[in-house]
């Protein structure tokens, strides 16, 4: 590997990636030294990790592998307690460590005194992030930790993952051959070349808008805008009222908005919910508007929802626009000219 | 037809013997067992050694192995007897042919019994900060457990059939009787040293089948393939 | 009984004269003789072995049955020690009137043969590739034909090992038979730690290690030239 330099900050999520041969797990596997550097220098809070006994350096950092590697002739508990055994800590602390843990990553209790091969892929890495976190390690080294589990379970356990970050706030290096996972996770991206080499280090929006070369750009792939609209949500845009009016205004008005929108049609609302979409040929003067026939299922979304998401849900419909509902009630509209003038914003977050 | 009990003049087994006799008998299967564990137990210390050689260093493998594989082809009368010569007619004649026996598959299943151990088992475990003894005596040696008692079981039993043939060189145990029932004609001590040297393997087998299933709780679920 | 020996000088000297001597190959009590009456012995307690295991076995592992027969085999030969069950077998032999000789070490020797021809007959019957054997019942090869041509041919090398192995322990075992009255090559041994002559028991010793030697070494002859290659290169040993 050539050199490599690279900060990362305390608390945050580091995703190492690459094609195969950039060396991202051996960089991964030199912070606790299961691989020695030949040269160079790396710190953990300052002090040099070769400077220490190495298995008393491996004790202070969590290591979560692929395919777990959980102790066959031990219960669950058994193994999640191993470092804190070794550390000396007391049986009661050890337990209530242990029950801390299985709270912390979804584990249920019952599990505990089973045996590794009586659960499910998802259910023993879930004991292999338990197990990392026994000690309170503040580093925490992952090294392609839901590869070995179907896409369902990999993206509840990228999900508890972030939800467990927001909890502990450790220093995550992970490393990934995953693209979307490094997107969906990362607080900053370490993209390496073949040979050892960082082609960029950034934050996920920026790698995706401000890919630092060709390599990059190809590596992130070609439909990287569409990508980027999967790291925002409705909620990061300004959307706006739009061709949207109550029932009780009346049929006049709604002509009025919708040539003010230029839009073909409609939205309705009662007491400030949501009832749908109405094409302008379906307006008859005379009827009131709640009657009039609506386009079902409405397009709507929440705020919580990705842009990507959105954006699906208005190519879909008809109506070319999506409403937000913001706990039942109406919020605004979402239309494909918003969503891609916040491309044009600023990057990142 | 053959009389099993008693009062005909020379019977299978004439019940008096065994009361009478109790004494010889009951010396003859210590002897018997001692010289088994005797022979079992400097077999697994030696093994231990050529395993933790031939898991160090690869290459050494298959030179063990082709050592411990002769050592068990040579037949046992013959190998006893070569001793004799050396070391008289002594308890090390018998012991050492006997140890050297059980080479072969106490090396064969403590190196298999530790190549089983998963990789990422061992990654793990180094990478959680444990150092290599504390690794190999927590965890690896407890998940070789069912290859090296299965290894030891064949052992024992084996060096029980063994011993029986020490008696040749006077050192057999329960053999003794056997012989000593041949020599004089009685079928008594003969009936009973071989009825008792199979009971005795067939006791230490249950036994250490047993402390087996004791020792590995986790391999207990209908998984065990051995 | 000393716990360490005598004087550990032998008498070589004495090994190789006596060895070389053409008289102690002939005449009644020559090694020839002797000789001859264990591998008569050996050969056949094997053959007959082989003729009641391998088809025996084949059929139970063709026709897929007798799983346990195999576990229950294993956990059997390993218990048996063969010098205690010839030694319970005298006695009855005797009162029988079968006297001394052959039948107490014969099934002594027997029940040491049967199960490596057992065992390896079966699994290479049974790890025969299901595929081949569908193919050639499709064919339209009979079940007798399915077996003898096809299973029994690429199990060869497996069951052939399985012999080896069985001849192999028979040999190093027979020696026993010279203790419980019999004759064979273990004579010497016995002769010699009877009559405190260490030449002869070392002699004898060589002997008895010299036809195993040669037995183990004739069959791997025969494994690796009397095979087709084909055949050959599917061997792999159930047991050791």
């Amino acid at each position: 590997m050539t050199s490599l330099n690279l900060n990362i900050e305390e608390g945050s999520i580091v995703v190492l990636i690459g094609p195969s041969g950039c060396g991202k797990t051996t960089t991964l596997r030199m912070i606790n030294r299961l691989i020695e550097p030949t040269s160079g220098r790396i710190e953990i809070n300052g002090k040099d990790v070769t400077q220490r006994p190495v298995a008393e350096l491996r004790r202070e950092i969590g290591y979560v592998i692929q395919q777990v590697g959980l102790f066959p002739h031990q219960t669950i508990a058994g193994n999640i307690a191993t470092v804190p055994k070794m550390l000396g800590w007391g049986k009661q602390r050890v337990s209530d460590r242990i029950d801390e843990l299985a709270d912390l990553v979804g584990l249920e209790p019952s599990l505990l005194d089973r045996y590794p091969d009586e659960l499910s892929g998802g259910q023993q890495q879930r004991v292999g992030v338990a197990r990392a976190l026994a000690a309170d390690p503040p580093v925490l080294l992952m090294d392609e930790p839901f590869g070995a589990v179907d896409p369902i379970v990999r993206t509840r356990l990228q999900d508890e993952l972030l939800e467990l970050q927001a909890r502990v706030g450790k220093t995550i290096v992970l490393v990934t051959h995953d693209i979307d996972e490094a997107l969906k996770v990362a607080d900053r991206i370490a993209l390496l070349n073949v040979g050892g080499i960082l082609e960029q280090y950034s934050p996920a929006d920026e790698l995706l808008a401000e890919p630092a070369n060709q390599f990059v750009e190809e590596f992130v792939g070609e439909d990287r805008s569409v990508k980027r609209l999967q790291l925002r949500t409705v909620a990061d845009i300004p959307f706006h009222r739009g061709p949207v009016v109550a029932a009780t205004d009346g049929v006049a008005a709604a002509r009025s908005i919708m040539r003010e929108y230029s839009s073909e049609w409609v939205g309705v609302t009662s007491e400030n919910v949501f009832l749908g979409w109405v094409h302008v040929e379906d307006l008859q003067d005379g009827v009131p508007l709640e009657s009039a026939p609506r386009s079902v299922p409405a397009a709507q979304v929440q705020p919580g929802s990705t842009l990507r998401n959105a954006m699906q849900i208005i190519m879909t419909s008809h109506t070319s626009a999506a409403v937000i509902d913001n706990e039942g009630l109406f919020g605004g509209v979402v239309t494909l000219e918003l969503i891609r003038a916040s491309l044009e914003a600023e990057t990142g977050s | 037809m053959i009389p099993l009990f008693g009062q005909a003049p020379n019977p299978i087994v004439r019940w008096e013997y065994f009361i009478d006799e109790w004494d010889q008998i009951q010396r003859a299967l210590i002897e018997h067992l001692e010289l088994t564990v005797y022979a079992v137990t400097l077999g697994l210390v030696v093994s231990a050694g050529l395993s933790a050689i031939a898991l160090r260093f690869r290459r050494t493998a298959a030179p063990i192995n082709g050592v411990t594989a002769f050592l068990y082809t040579i037949p046992s009368v013959a190998l006893f007897g070569i001793l004799v010569p050396y070391f008289g007619l002594s308890r090390l004649s018998a012991v050492l042919p006997l140890a050297a026996y059980t080479l072969l598959i106490l090396v064969t299943n403590i190196v298999a019994g530790f190549n089983s151990v998963s990789p990422e088992v061992r990654e793990a475990a180094d990478g959680m900060g444990m150092t290599p003894a504390r690794r190999i005596l927590h965890v690896e040696l407890p998940l070789a457990m069912p290859y090296i008692v299965a290894g030891l079981r064949i052992a024992v039993v084996s060096t029980v059939g063994l011993v029986t043939v020490a008696a040749i060189i006077g050192q057999g145990g329960l053999g003794r009787l056997i012989l000593d029932g041949l020599r004089r004609a009685f079928w008594t001590p003969m009936t009973i040293g071989a009825a008792l040297s199979i009971l005795l393997a067939l006791a230490l087998d249950g036994l250490i089948l047993g402390a087996g299933k004791w020792l590995t709780p986790w391999a207990q679920r209908g998984r065990s393939a051995l | 009984m000393t716990l360490l020996g005598q004087a550990p000088v032998p008498r070589d000297i004495g090994v190789f004269e006596w060895l070389l001597d053409p008289n102690s190959w002939t005449g009644p009590d020559g090694i020839l003789v002797s000789l001859a009456n264990t591998v008569i012995l050996c050969a056949v307690v094997v053959v007959v072995a082989i003729v009641t295991m391998v088809p025996l076995a084949s059929w139970l592992a063709h026709t897929r049955r007798g799983e346990v027969s195999v576990s229950w085999t294993v956990t059997l030969s390993r218990a048996i020690p063969t010098f205690a069950v010839a030694g319970l077998l005298v006695p009855i032999s005797l009162r029988s009137g079968w006297g001394f000789e052959p039948w107490p070490i014969f099934i002594a020797l027997l029940l040491l043969a049967l199960p490596p021809i057992f065992l390896n007959t079966y699994t290479a019957i049974q790890q025969v590739d299901p595929g081949v054997v569908d193919a050639s019942r499709a064919m339209g090869y009979s079940e007798t034909s399915v077996l003898v041509r096809v299973e029994l041919a690429l199990a060869t090398s497996v069951m052939l090992a399985g012999v080896r192995v069985a001849a192999v322990t028979v040999v190093a075992t027979e020696p026993i038979r010279a203790f419980l009255g019999g004759d064979g090559l273990g004579r010497y041994v016995r002769d010699g730690l009877g009559q405190n002559n260490d030449a002869l028991v070392i002699a004898g010793a060589m002997l008895i290690a010299g036809l195993a030697g040669l037995t183990a070494l004739s069959f791997r002859l025969i494994e690796r030239f009397a095979l087709p290659d084909g055949v050959r290169r599917l061997a792999t040993t159930t047991t050791r």
